[in-house]
């Protein structure tokens, strides 16, 4: 198949996943039903391309494969922030500082984590993957411990605000979180649809993209940048993802049979989009929510992630 | 050294003794009031006894499990078996209704040791062995464990009382329930007798052989003391990461391998540990506690990552 051929495809997957979501046992309910599942798709658009374009960028500019910025602890920190916001000014702070003023602050949070990654860790673990990856694992356990002993000091009402965040769901999102994500993404998108060849090069590692004229240092401030944007978004649209990142990006690279940028990064935001789809699906007609996205999400991605690394380190 | 590290277990096992909600002071405790004296056999007795020994079960047999596993970042929460048993005690749950505590024992007890099995043989047929890439692949083992018994536990609705019970969490112990904990005892005595074998362990499976140990028999026995410790301590206590792979790794630092010499160590200092995160934990947000599965879990995590980027370095 051609890949703008690959490229239909996949889109006529999505809307007929999505027109299957939407209808299966609604009996036409327009009033309730139906406006209901529209936000719960248009969460779950949104939440896929932030994904998909975070984790395919991210490993593009680290330069392998099995890393993802959720395994990186972007979503433990995220997390800690919001429970910190709780525990610091409760419920009426969160009223105070509004969806824009918390959404604000968490982006320049995550801002604020990437930089550190960028100059503090990435330099001295060189080129080791497997000590990034630890420490990450690491540093999102320790970052989860924090998060709970300060779960414990909160009331039970913050409680089960926080306890609400800490999975991944589609259910949460309001008409306002979702429109800022919706305008954040958007810059985003303008943002880097100059620049899909230039990531392209990067992929190349650092020498070469230097010597083929790309200013390295400073496409990787950006994208970080944009990186932080992203998963502010998604986390906070639809809850940490954990290895879920690292699972659809390599099914894209596989799928997509082209190193392009711009083939990799919509086949990803398709494929993310279609495997929430059918979890949230799954869930709701088959295990009559006797199940959650978020574990269905971790289970399948934790095996999916623990078979690449085997494999990628020579298995016999 | 052995004399410091003594000096300061003492002390620490003093203060143990006497922090707490009922305030006991030095006077009272040779006026021998018998308000005082339930306080003490009844919590604070049992309470130090399981501190000390789940420390020193947990760093033991994180030691033998790096010794069997050759890696000196591998312990019972990078192995999966701490998750396994966890899962040993779920199911006996939902399938036994009214499980005794031995049966729970004995659930744990299989899922751990199966588990811990089948990760030293995934591990021992990857080719490119790196130091830090068995614990990456230990810790996601471990999360698609839990993941599957969170599965499992959101099917029968009980997801919320198993994060509760599972953290580690001293709290609980009182006379009558915690008895089970003493099944360390024998184990620890075990692993001092059979030292010097897990010592030839960790130089290879060839070393071993030429040098006349049983390979596959010691690596049982090992792995044998290692999941009861951690089926037993998982359901008296809760899950206490770290501890196994922070202590060890700080000893060897300073005092070389040879186990023989170096288990007592270990064996203390797994020990005080525990001992000065629970204190910690008692006093932080006093009269409450902050359950050990925190406290242990922060210091050990915190000390991991420097032991980590020690590494690179």
């Amino acid at each position: 198949m051609s890949t703008v051929a690959k490229i239909w495809a996949t889109l006529i997957l999505i809307i007929l996943l999505a027109l299957i979501f939407l209808f299966i046992g609604s009996d036409l309910d327009f009033n309730y039903l139906i406006p209901k599942r529209l936000m719960r798709l248009a969460t779950i658009v949104l939440g896929s391309i932030c994904l998909a374009f975070s984790s395919i960028i991210f490993q593009t500019i680290v330069g392998n494969r099995i890393l993802a910025p959720s395994i990186m602890g972007y979503e433990a920190v995220y997390l800690l922030w919001q429970v910190l916001l709780l525990f610091v000014m409760g419920t009426n702070g969160l009223m105070l500082l509004g969806v824009s003023g918390d959404f604000i602050v968490s982006i320049v949070l995550m801002l604020a984590y990437s930089w550190a990654l960028h100059h503090w860790l990435f330099p001295r673990c060189k080129n080791d993957v497997y000590t990034l990856l630890l420490f990450g694992l690491v540093l999102t356990m320790v970052i989860g411990t924090i998060t709970q002993f300060i779960q414990l000091r909160i009331s039970p009402g913050e409680f089960s605000v926080f306890q609400g965040l800490s999975y991944t769901s589609f259910n949460r999102s309001q008409p306002e979180t979702l429109s800022y994500g919706a305008l954040a993404v958007a810059t985003v998108l303008w943002v880097s649809r100059k620049t899909l060849p230039v990531l392209d090069v990067m992929a190349l590692g650092r020498e070469q993209s230097l010597s083929l004229g790309v200013n390295h240092p400073r496409y990787v401030k950006l994208y970080l940048a944009l990186i932080a944007i992203l998963v502010a978004v998604s986390t906070s649209l639809i809850g940490p993802t954990v290895f879920m990142g690292v699972f659809i990006a390599n099914i894209a690279y596989a799928l997509a049979g082209s190193n392009q940028h711009k083939v990799t990064l919509p086949i990803a935001c398709a494929i993310t989009i279609a495997i929430f789809l059918v979890a949230q699906i799954f869930v709701e007609h088959v295990f009559n929510y006797k199940t959650s996205v978020s574990i269905l999400v971790n289970l399948v991605g934790g095996i999916y992630f623990l078979a690449l690394t085997v494999r990628t380190r020579g298995f016999t | 050294m052995m004399l410091r590290l003594s000096i300061l277990f003492a002390m620490l096992c003093l203060a143990s003794l006497m922090i707490g909600v009922k305030q006991i002071a030095w006077t009272e405790l040779f006026s021998f009031s018998a308000d005082t004296w339930l306080t003490l056999t009844a919590s604070r007795i049992p309470r130090l006894i399981a501190l000390v020994l789940t420390g020193v079960g947990l760093s033991v047999s994180g030691v033998i499990l790096q010794h069997i596993v050759r890696n000196k970042f591998v312990e019972p929460a990078t192995s999966g078996g701490l998750d396994a048993a966890k899962l040993g005690i779920l199911v006996s749950l939902t399938m036994l209704p009214n499980a005794s505590t031995s049966s729970k024992m004995i659930f744990a007890l299989i899922f751990c040791f199966a588990a811990s099995l089948l990760f030293i043989l995934i591990i021992s047929r990857i080719k490119f062995k790196s130091s830090v890439l068995i614990p990456v692949l230990g810790l996601m083992y471990g999360s698609v464990l839990s993941s599957i018994a969170e599965f499992y536990a959101y099917r029968h609705n009980i997801l919320q009382s198993m994060q509760g019970w599972l953290l580690g969490d001293f709290s609980r112990v009182v006379q009558g329930h915690y008895e089970l904990i003493y099944i360390v005892l024998p184990i620890i005595i075990l692993a001092y007798i059979y030292a010097h074998r897990f010592t030839v362990l960790g130089m290879g499976e060839e070393m071993a052989a030429s040098l006349g140990l049983g390979y596959a028999a010691t690596a049982a026995l090992g792995l044998m003391l290692v999941s009861v410790t951690v089926a037993a301590s998982v359901i008296t206590i809760g899950a206490i990461p770290f501890v196994g792979l922070v202590i060890p790794n700080l000893v060897a630092l300073k005092y070389g391998e040879n186990l023989s010499r170096t288990l007592p160590v270990v064996a203390l200092g797994g020990a005080c540990l525990l001992l000065i995160c629970d204190i910690f934990g008692r006093l932080i947000i006093y009269p409450f506690e902050v359950p050990i599965g925190l406290t242990a879990g922060g210091v050990g995590g915190v000390i991991f990552l420097v032991l980590i980027m020690r590494g690179v370095r």
